[in-house]
């Protein structure tokens, strides 16, 4: 008990920082916060969407480039984030796309949808195939809305999460692919720290903590209210 | 519309291999020698490898013990609890930890931003360690309590008992968190930004400084340390995953009898 004690005690120990100064809750930027919301929303939901697409394939396939595909999508994994970074901004300089909104979406998909593959075909093979087969047997709609979902909405709760995260803890990314044009809450949080405004920089850390704390509840609500709609329907 | 999602996912997934090869072209006109002799790079490198393979080691060490802990006690809520330092953004916790040790608020034992990098590497181990430990954790959970228990009966140290019962299963999760892990933590910038010094910078930081302060598409030497960086640890990879290849091919097959 005291060990479990101590260690719970060691994990919350950063968050006593949150309240050693007053936040100063003043939105200096509020596209920041748009863009930033704009993109948790797009990102969220495009690699909720291929991830889930891809780890399904990856399941079923009898192709025999499978485990060729499989390196290939969890290679990027290996490649460290900045080298990336800098060789995606030579290719998105060609095609004329730094400083754009889309540019930073497809810099940002590729940095987060290796773990999200990951994820969801660590996902899949935990709940297993003859499960999975099973359900195969119904018709494709009824096959979503009765089995998968329900199976699979707390795996796309943590995809849609751990993309935000990532989102979140880009700086260098949007910085260089957004050419200082595409603000979001991180880019202010750099702003205000080299600015030396404590209550400004301690709000924006509030709000990078919260983003992803709000979409976990929000998630977590439709999920409950989505899988009691379900089974209402079917009894 | 799944092929066509997966031809997607492919496409996006080439861009990273395709950026490698942008940094090649680019890195052509360097001139290798003054970047190898150069003081200030030799200076990050070796801090880089400091940092990496601190917090690397020990997140890989707490990681493991915490899920092999957890699994064994039964700690279900504990389990909860170590999750939650991966829902905070590294730049969020960078700026924890910066609140933490800096200012009359703060722990005085060390400064915020200091030589030996040590907030960087306590940032590094409480934001990658509940990523270690759920790498783990469902590997403890599946695992075969068998080989332990026929370990005790032979009368073997724990140590022994955790070489021979536990280790050769955990080798997989083991070398992807590693290397996953040493691809993120050695180029990276928003931690060791915050919480670094301005000599000797980690190469991620200074690679990107160099970028942004010069002429972005003019500066070969950023894009020339991380072609560099990118090609050591694929060696790395490469190197390991070869060397370990017939035991993780061994358990497979056993675990599939």
């Amino acid at each position: 008990m005291i060990r479990q004690g101590l260690l719970i005690c060691l994990t919350f120990i950063p968050f006593i920082s949150l309240f050693f100064v007053v936040p100063s809750f003043e939105i200096e930027n509020n596209m920041a916060i748009v863009h930033t919301i704009g993109l948790i929303v797009i990102l969220s939901g495009i690699n909720v969407w291929l991830s889930m697409m891809c780890a399904w394939w990856l399941l079923w396939t009898d192709s025999r480039w499978k485990h060729v595909i499989e390196w290939l999508v969890f290679l990027p994994l290996f490649i460290p984030m900045l080298a990336t970074l800098f060789g995606l901004y030579l290719i998105l300089a060609e095609a004329g796309l730094i400083g754009t909104y889309v540019g930073v979406t497809l810099a940002l998909l590729v940095v987060t949808i290796p773990y999200s593959i990951r994820l969801a075909y660590n996902g899949m093979a935990v709940i297993g195939r003859p499960l999975l087969e099973q359900a195969r047997i119904l018709p494709s709609r009824r096959r979503v809305m009765y089995v998968l979902y329900p199976l699979f909405s707390r795996l796309m709760r943590t995809i849609a999460l751990f993309t935000t995260v990532i989102l979140l803890s880009q700086f260098a990314l949007i910085q260089l692919i957004g050419a200082g044009l595409i603000p979001t809450v991180t880019t202010e949080l750099y702003q205000s720290y080299a600015g030396n405004n404590r209550g400004l920089a301690l709000s924006n850390t509030w709000m990078l903590i919260l983003f992803p704390v709000l979409l976990y509840f929000l998630l977590s609500g439709w999920d409950r209210y989505m899988v009691r709609m379900l089974k209402g329907r079917l009894q | 519309m799944l092929r066509s999602s997966v031809a997607v996912t492919i496409m996006v997934s080439l861009l990273p291999l395709t950026a490698l090869v942008f940094l090649a072209i680019e890195s052509m006109g360097m001139d290798w020698g003054s970047l190898l002799t150069n003081e200030t790079w030799r200076d990050s490198f070796v801090t880089t490898i400091y940092v990496v393979s601190v917090s690397t080691g020990l997140s890989l060490v707490i990681g493991t013990w915490l899920a092999r802990t957890v699994v064994q006690k039964g700690w279900r809520f504990l389990s909860s609890v170590l999750r939650l330092p991966m829902f905070v953004p590294h730049i969020a916790a960078a700026y924890l930890f910066w609140l933490l040790f800096t200012g009359m608020n703060g722990i005085g034992w060390i400064e915020a931003n200091e030589r030996n990098y040590v907030t960087v590497i306590l940032t590094y181990i409480w934001k990658e360690t509940p990523f270690v430990f759920l790498m783990m954790l469902g590997t403890y959970e599946q695992l075969n309590r068998g080989y332990v228990e026929m370990a005790k009966t032979l009368q073997l140290s724990p140590f022994d008992q955790f070489k021979h019962g536990e280790l050769p299963f955990l080798m997989k999760p083991l070398l992807d968190s590693a290397w996953i892990l040493i691809a993120f933590i050695s180029f990276a910038y928003e931690i060791p930004a915050l919480l670094g010094v301005t000599y000797p910078k980690l190469i991620g930081v200074l690679a990107y400084e160099r970028l942004s302060t010069g002429l972005y598409l003019e500066a070969t030497e950023p894009y020339a340390v991380a072609l560099v960086w990118t090609c050591l640890v694929g060696i790395g990879v490469f190197l390991s995953y070869v060397l370990t290849a017939s035991i993780r091919r061994r358990i497979e097959r056993g675990v599939r009898r």
